[in-house]
């Protein structure tokens, strides 16, 4: 059998190789820019992790030596002008309650990354949690004229209160963050608008403010951890770039999401949206449906 | 006969301990190792979701890479000496099915247990990995065992992972 090729199909046959070839090196010259890419991040995080520790030490002295300077001085004031002390706890109360927030990023952070967390489910009353959590802010807001602006979600039946299955523990330190981070980011004498529904048994609550904004190349580098966009020493904004981070992972436990909508100088919103929790079939698999299970195998 | 408390793995956590455990845990595309010390009888687990950490996020045990080196540490901060460990590793399931080979997440996270297994050279004993099913397991961290059943598709569309 002869098997001739004519010189215009071995031609067209060497083009299409070439063409082939020509794709896979294209192909391996992106994955390889992708590896580049993905080196630099890895480089940057870990050396933000090891400048986090020198930021971090600020973020915790500046505090403590203000509240143990504020106390002495309290401790020394005469009687008669013990109006003075008023303002004295206020600043007090101010840095513990900065302090206490950073800590408890922090240590969330640490069980994240040990993967020693996971989520307690209770019906939990939303309505009243985020006003819990806006009480906490209360002064924090008062401080830059900002004003709350809350929509609850009303049951239809009003005598009954919105109740949802969830982790009210994760839910508090995520809005925590959002709500400390559309203060600290709001132009003064402003409103933080903050919405809660229901819509297809997800809950949603976004967290709006009228402040610096963001820009949209730095919509995902914002959930990085010890990201900051802004961390010059001029930075009017103290933190440590861990609190996004770590409501996006507490987010993700709960099987939920996290938008961002902002642009630069007009403010952003971030909306959380997070599926009831089905307690009864999330876990232990109980032996009420052990029937779906096939045979055990033993390993 | 001991007396074994139970507990339930939740996705990107882990688990080890000195106490004598029998770990529920229910896996999808996600892949777990076992970890067992025949020695000092103890074990540890990992449930780890997605391949990589690209750098995005927390680093977390989420991912495989980072899943399997934090049980590591955490099985040789119990006593473990690394050479007498030993692996299984179960799930990787590729329950949603898909033509592309990027979105073969089962597949990436057992080729990842693998790779990290040999690169932390603890050999794997045994193994219940791939296929279009997803499984629950339980590991007795006392003797080592694993029981697995597969689970039927139709009945639990959710709560894979």
């Amino acid at each position: 059998m002869t098997n001739q090729l004519s010189d215009s199909d071995l031609l067209a046959e060497l083009k299409q190789r070439f063409e082939e070839n020509k794709k896979a090196l294209e192909d391996l010259k992106n994955l390889n820019e992708e590896l580049i890419q993905v080196n630099k991040k890895l480089e940057e995080s870990e050396s933000l992790k090891s400048h986090f520790v020198s930021n971090i030490t600020n973020e915790i002295i500046n505090p403590f030596t203000s509240i143990l300077g504020l106390s002495k001085a309290i401790l020394s004031v005469d009687k008669e002008n013990w109006k003075r002390v008023f303002s004295m706890i206020a600043l007090i109360h101010e840095e513990a309650f900065s302090l206490d927030f950073q800590f408890r990023n922090i240590f969330v952070a640490a069980k994240i990354e040990a993967g020693d967390i996971y989520p307690e489910i209770f019906t939990v009353d939303i309505n009243n949690l985020v006003d819990s959590v806006l009480e906490a802010f209360k002064y924090e807001a008062k401080k830059k004229k900002l004003i709350f602006k809350v929509q609850h979600h009303e049951r239809l039946d009003k005598t009954k209160s919105f109740v949802f299955k969830t982790d009210p523990e994760k839910l508090k330190l995520i809005l925590s963050n959002l709500i400390r981070n559309a203060i600290n980011f709001s132009f003064e004498d402003n409103q933080i608008e903050i919405k809660i529904w229901v819509s297809e048994n997800d809950l949603k609550i976004y967290v709006k403010d009228y402040g610096i904004g963001i820009s949209k190349e730095n919509h995902t580098i914002i959930f990085d951890r010890f990201n900051r966009l802004d961390s010059g020493i001029n930075s009017i904004n103290r933190g440590h770039g861990l609190g996004l981070s770590v409501s996006k992972a507490l987010i993700d436990m709960l099987k939920g999401r996290i938008e961002v909508d902002s642009e630069i100088e007009k403010g952003a919103c971030f909306t959380i949206i997070i599926p009831e929790s089905d307690a009864h079939s999330e876990g232990f698999a109980s032996d009420a449906n052990e029937t779906f299970f096939s045979d055990v195998e033993e390993f | 006969m001991i007396e074994i408390q139970k507990y339930f793995l939740y996705p990107s956590t882990l688990f080890a301990s000195h106490t004598p455990t029998s770990v529920n845990t229910i896996l999808g595309s996600c892949v777990a190792i076992c970890l067992y010390d025949p020695v000092l009888k103890i074990g540890g687990i990992n449930h780890f979701m997605l391949p990589l950490w690209n750098g995005q996020g927390l680093a977390s045990p989420k991912y495989g890479n980072i899943a399997a080196e934090k049980l590591v540490d955490k099985m040789l901060l119990l006593g473990s000496q690394k050479s007498n460990l030993i692996a299984k590793v179960f799930g990787g399931a590729e329950v949603i099915e898909s033509n592309i080979k990027v979105f073969n997440i089962g597949t990436r996270n057992i080729a990842i247990a693998y790779e990290m297994l040999e690169s932390l050279k603890i050999p794997i004993v045994a193994k219940s990995v791939g296929g279009k099913l997803g499984r629950k397991i339980e590991f007795n961290s006392f003797t080592g065992e694993v029981k697995q059943r597969f689970i039927d598709k139709d009945a639990s569309k959710n709560n894979l992972v």
